[in-house]
């Protein structure tokens, strides 16, 4: 097998386009993905422009999300994500607004600005709630020195308990349990409170860690993603050998919930 | 296909699967693998770690139509070239395994280029990973130093007669672009599990900038599953004949004896 089984219309929830150095969207980059993805069996490519800077201004949020829009409009396959920092709060919410109402995104990313727990948070997480659009937060248990130190303020899943307790009813979606970090610790951390999506992204392929995933949040919780480590993606999926419905659920079923595709 | 980056034993730090030699091979015949290289994974926190290898020889004892050992020594250690000559001789190992940050030396140190010089007159290439594990999910009292291809390069470098591989080497599109010096160095080979080729073709970037008889197939089981580095060469734009030599033919080669070599 070389891939995902084109029956199960996969779709990538977690994902990223890039500019080029004209910072428009990078047609070949986005290219190749969409080559790489057809050739896994993924159907679908949720894709997001986050900035890792400590403060990205509004201005740089919109240029970043305009990339995005550009490749929404450059092929079909491509679903678009909003990226904002919760810290500018109103231009925040009318760029939620700009790319999720007015032009047809139809999720919410966050990075490492600020925690998914901090009160700086509500704005956003109200407008995702009332609005029904999911919320992708970068995530990870880093265990290293030098993660810690570029990235103080990534959210663990401690953080995203206290947020599911703060902000009831938005959708959370804990980005790539393969994203690096002690996933163990991530998972156990979930365990006495339900309620948070994960996405199965990121280059860690550690034996056994997607089966655990599915039996600690539930298959209706989990998300096929792959954050552009698209290999590892797929085979770590297929090597937790999922029975059928499982996987309908990862791979189509619980994204097309989540982002009201209508089965598309 | 043979894949040269597996390990039997216990991990201290995470539950792994297929510690066992039978286990591990079943494992890996499943997923379309005929042969595999093994390290001894606990052997890595023994003070005298060649006590490990004579653990691994005798968990390889009954599978030695599947794995060959590959000893791990320790160079900062007494009587590291008896244990090398154990290795190679009696042992039958058909390789040596170095992991600096477990055994406290750096790979520059002369202890390090001592035995490195030592295994390629015995005819047995040196293997060096990058890391065990990610360090990012480390364990609080395990490591978080991993070994540079620069050190790798510098070693290579260093002792031209010597074989090295570089297990788990930590490539990007960018670093290929640039014809990096680990792709350059005529004497070291490089593992394929972190090479991606759907998104970007960076394996096949490397069979091209190496050549094909110095890339080797790899997984590193039963930390990793195994599926991910076999999707990277199914999807990698190789030739028939590079793809041969990826999937074993190189491996073939590289852990023969060189003929005349003792001991």
């Amino acid at each position: 097998m070389n891939g995902l089984p084109e029956h199960l219309g996969t779709i990538d929830f977690h994902n990223h386009v890039y500019p080029g150095a004209d910072g428009r969207l990078d047609r070949h980059r986005a290219e190749a993905l969409l080559e790489g993805s057809q050739r896994l069996g993924i159907h679908r490519i949720c894709v997001s422009r986050p900035l890792t800077e400590k403060s990205p201004s509004p201005t740089e949020i919109r240029r970043a999300n305009d990339v995005v829009l550009e490749a929404m409009a450059y092929h079909p396959r491509f679903v678009g994500f909003c990226f904002v920092n919760p810290g500018h709060a109103s231009e925040a919410v009318a760029e939620l607004q700009r790319c999720i109402l007015g032009e047809g995104m139809r999720g919410v990313k966050l990075y490492h600005q600020h925690v998914i727990c901090d009160p700086v948070q509500r704005p956003v997480m109200a407008w995702a709630r009332e609005t029904g659009v999911p919320v992708l937060m970068h995530a990870g248990k880093a265990m290293d020195r030098a993660t810690r130190r570029r990235q103080p303020r990534l959210s663990d899943s401690r953080h995203f308990v206290r947020a599911a307790t703060m902000f009831p009813g938005t959708v959370l979606v804990q980005a790539h349990i393969g994203g690096g970090g002690d996933w163990e610790w991530n998972l156990r951390a979930l365990e006495c409170r339900p309620g948070t999506y994960i996405d199965i992204g990121g280059s860690v392929v550690d034996a056994g860690m997607v089966r655990r995933t599915v039996d600690t949040v539930g298959a209706d919780h989990v998300l096929f993603a792959t954050d552009g480590s698209l290999e590892e993606g797929v085979g770590k999926l297929l090597d937790a050998e999922l029975d059928e419905a499982t996987m309908r659920l990862i791979c189509h079923g619980n994204a097309v919930r989540l982002l009201r595709l209508g089965g598309a | 296909m043979f894949d040269i980056n597996v390990a039997v034993g216990h991990w201290p730090f995470r539950r792994i699967p297929h510690q066992s030699a039978e286990s591990l091979r079943h494992h890996l015949r499943r997923h379309g693998i005929s042969g595999a290289a093994a390290t001894h994974t606990h052997g890595l926190f023994y003070r005298n770690c060649h006590d490990a290898n004579l653990e691994l020889a005798e968990m390889l004892a009954a599978h030695g139509d599947f794995f060959v050992g590959i000893a791990t020594l320790n160079p900062a250690y007494p009587a590291w070239e008896k244990d090398l000559a154990a290795c190679v001789g009696a042992l039958r190992m058909a390789g040596v395994r170095l992991a600096p940050a477990y055994h406290n030396y750096a790979l520059g140190n002369a202890c390090a280029r001592d035995l490195v010089r030592a295994a390629a007159a015995c005819g047995v290439p040196v293997f060096v990973p990058h890391r065990i594990v990610d360090v990012r999910q480390r364990h609080w009292l395990d490591t978080e130093t991993v070994v540079t291809p620069g050190e790798v390069i510098a070693l290579a470098r260093a002792v031209p007669e010597a074989r090295i591989v570089f297990l788990e080497y930590p490539v990007s599109p960018g670093v290929v672009a640039a014809a990096d010096g680990t792709v350059l160095c005529p004497n070291l080979y490089v593992e394929t599990s972190r090479m991606v080729s759907a998104y970007g073709q960076v394996l096949a970037a490397v069979v091209r900038a190496a050549g094909p008889e110095r890339v080797l197939f790899g997984s590193g089981a039963p930390f990793k599953e195994v599926m991910p580095a076999t999707l990277k060469l199914a999807h990698a734009e190789l030739t028939e004949a590079e793809r041969i030599l990826v999937c074993g033919g190189t491996a073939a080669r590289l852990l023969a004896r060189t003929p005349g070599a003792g001991p």
